[in-house]
């Protein structure tokens, strides 16, 4: 190379050759993407409102009408004992969490198969699909945590400094839903019935997670396989950090953390190399 | 601007022995666990070998090229030859199941027009976006944005859904983006036709301005007209395997030998691909009007077409059509056997029809002839095949005269006179007696 007055920048060599060989991540070049990733997001963001008279209403109307729908089920008849603070404030703080959780966990493990124009036809490193729809509901998750604080002045209660943990707890969800979303999103390119097994599996896994009752009703000798599930500990945490109730289990929690970390490295190494025949079969 | 790095031997895409492999039919590729679950139980009886032969189906097969830095190459062949196939290989949209390629430079490709663009999103945004999917920055978008949506022409309508757009504003401004992604290489797959005739030129010169930049382009396209004024090489594929690579004018022989008699591309999926086709066309023979073989009219000469024909089936009052189609793909005149009342007896398995056109005054140009065979007149599409290709010369008259021309009549007017003259006889009647 002969010198120009202006540098030129380094050619980018692209090379295609056989898949097949694993552990071969390039995560730099999902860095290059990373503006689509920002893009995807803005899009689903502005996409799920449109032409919906309420708007953006919808994403505060829903985790209050489930609020709502509980607590008249197990609030007013069922009497969960909820150790002293209101009904709608013990659910709301258990739906806000939850919802995003499944909301992420639907988008993200069906996002390659809503796009499966782009993925036919364009080239982007296929992780930003499921990255994208695990980003976009926390938009929904900060309108209506908005609400959350708007009851906790209603009901005149106060969160607990420990709220300072809670982008933590929602770190979790966030990466189990990923997680989740890494292994099935491959196998719903090929086949669709993962697509409609996903809002059953979720209404047995919020009926296994303590939304609408506290985690002491479950009994003492099922506690450990119950804490085990990820969720119970994120939506335990984020009871303990906002309402002052008993602490989440620590422990089962390092174990389902622990878990997640594996399920979601091992998802990115599956991803990357299924995703090579995504076009060949979505 | 010093470009001395970019000398013209710099090989910008080299690819060897590039295959892709599909599978074909109820293989091991079903949508339903359920499906494959029955599938795999039905196949059980069958011998292994018997299952996997009719699978698997080599799209692409060894292909092997260097395409150095700021050449425009086109991608020949007809329909299933391969040639999307390998931009997909190329554009990384899928793998290769044999083979590398390199390519050395900013990558960009366009398959299709509008993917990714989300109808309800306004056009502001759809620039963003398919920007974003594309590969470029939001920089590099926002310093282009002027440009793209003048290039588009659909400003007013800027911060309009998408979905109130006409389908030819969509896809302009889905091509005007990716047309600002300012590549090295970029990959066009049949995307500078879309649009109508103006947008196409601009397409064109701006790929054109491309080339000035030294970018490489490889583009797939049926239009010969398209493919001859941007490329001085191409790659013909056939079944697969690179046929040929050379000069254009060699490829578009081969590629139009082979075409004659072949199925034409719109046809593809009208049902007709399948067997027991009601009627072929065997032979055809373009000669002049003595009836020796020619490639290349006069302009006013007329064209003599021998068609060879085989029935399979009997077929109730069949219509053969003789389309003639400019090389960008303008559908000129057409002659066919109901509107000129000619009762084709299609009892006998095998015949041959001749047409004498009238003296064709269609301006200087490559044209291609299209021959279908319908139903009941107009009805039931049997049959439409390649006739083959011919020239129509004149010094002076090309496409920017139009279609076709033929003399008019004037008069003049003038101030004083006041009176049309009448037309002069004379000349009206020595022109009948040419024409007849």
């Amino acid at each position: 190379m002969t010198a120009s007055s202006t540098p030129l920048p380094a050619r980018r060599v692209t090379e295609v050759r056989p898949g097949g060989r694993w552990g071969d991540l390039d995560l730099a070049e999902l860095w290059r993407f990373r503006e689509l990733l920002y893009c995807l997001v803005q899009r689903e963001l502005k996409i799920r409102y449109k032409q919906a008279a309420i708007g953006v209403g919808w994403a505060v109307l829903q985790p209050v009408l489930a609020v709502l729908i509980f607590a008249v089920i197990f609030g007013h008849f069922a009497k969960m004992p909820t150790g002293g603070t209101p009904y709608v404030i013990f659910a709301f703080t258990a739906v806000l969490p939850w919802t995003y959780f499944s909301e992420a966990f639907r988008r993200s493990a069906g996002g390659l198969v809503s796009d499966a124009d782009l993925v036919r036809k364009i080239y982007f490193p296929r992780l930003i699909v499921p990255l994208a729809q695990v980003t976009a509901p926390l938009a929904d998750f900060a309108a209506g945590f908005v609400v959350l604080l708007v009851l906790f002045a209603a009901f005149h209660v106060a969160p607990t400094p420990a709220i300072v943990l809670l982008p933590l707890f929602l770190l979790v969800a966030l990466a189990l839903a990923l997680a989740i979303a890494l292994w099935l999103g491959p196998i719903s390119v090929r086949f669709r019935d993962t697509i409609h097994a996903l809002p059953f599996l979720l209404q047995i896994w919020m009926y296994a997670s303590p939304v609408a009752y506290p985690a002491s009703i479950v009994p003492e000798r099922w506690r450990l396989l119950y804490s085990l599930n990820p969720m119970v500990g994120v939506i335990e945490g984020f009871r303990w950090a906002l309402l002052g109730s008993s602490q989440p289990d620590f422990r089962a929690m390092a174990v389902s953390g622990a878990f997640i970390i594996v399920a979601l490295a091992g998802g990115v190494v599956y991803f990357r190399k299924m995703e090579r025949s995504f076009a060949d079969v979505i | 601007m010093p470009t001395s790095s970019d000398a013209l031997g710099d090989v910008a895409i080299a690819a060897t022995g590039l295959g892709k492999q599909y599978r074909l039919g109820g293989g091991p590729r079903h949508n339903t666990l359920r499906d494959a679950v029955t599938a795999s139980f039905s196949s059980l009886g069958k011998p292994r070998s018997t299952r996997q032969v009719a699978e698997q189906f080599w799209a692409l097969r060894d292909v092997s090229f260097q395409i150095r830095q700021g050449e425009n190459v086109g991608i020949l062949g007809l329909n299933g030859a391969g040639k999307s196939t390998l931009l997909k290989v190329l554009s990384r949209v899928t793998t290769p199941t044999t083979g590398r390629a390199c390519m050395t430079g900013r990558l960009g490709s366009l398959l299709e027009v509008g993917t990714g663009f989300h109808f309800e999103l306004t056009g502001r945004e759809n620039v963003y976006l398919y920007g974003a999917i594309l590969g470029m920055t939001r920089a590099e978008i926002a310093r282009n944005f002027e440009a793209i949506v003048e290039f588009a022409g659909v400003s007013e309508f800027i911060d309009t859904p998408v979905k109130r757009y006409s389908s030819g504003m969509y896809v302009r401004l889905a091509f005007s983006v990716a047309a600002h992604l300012e590549p090295d290489i970029l990959l066009l797959d049949e995307v500078l036709s879309v649009g109508d005739l103006a947008f196409q030129r601009k397409c064109i010169d701006f790929a054109k301005g491309l080339q000035k930049r030294n970018a490489t382009i490889l583009f797939v396209s049926h239009n010969m007209f398209n493919i001859k004024t941007m490329c001085e090489r191409v790659i013909y594929l056939r079944n697969g395997r690179v046929e040929f690579d050379g000069p254009t004018a060699r490829g578009i022989e081969l590629y139009e030998a082979d075409s004659q008699l072949s199925e034409v591309t719109w046809a593809n999926g009208a049902g007709l691909s399948e067997a027991g086709r009601p009627v072929t066309i065997t032979n055809v023979a373009l000669m002049d009007e003595a009836g020796a073989p020619r490639g290349v009219f006069d302009r006013g000469e007329r064209l003599r077409l021998r068609i060879g024909y085989k029935i399979h089936c009997p077929i109730e009052s069949p219509n053969f059509i003789v389309a003639i189609i400019r090389s960008d793909g303008v559908p000129c005149c057409n002659f066919n056997t109901a509107l000129d009342g000619m009762a084709v007896e299609a009892t006998s398995e095998a015949g041959v029809l001749q047409l004498t056109t009238p003296p064709l005054k269609l301006v200087s140009e490559l044209y291609r002839i299209e021959i279908l065979v319908r139903e009941n007149g107009f009805d039931r599409l049997l049959c439409a095949q390649g006739g083959g290709s011919f020239h129509i010369r004149d010094a002076l008259l090309d496409t920017h005269f139009g279609v076709f021309h033929e003399p008019g009549h004037w008069t003049q007017e003038t101030a004083e006179a006041g009176v049309p003259k009448p037309p002069d006889l004379g000349a009206l009647a020595e022109e009948r007696r040419v024409r007849a």
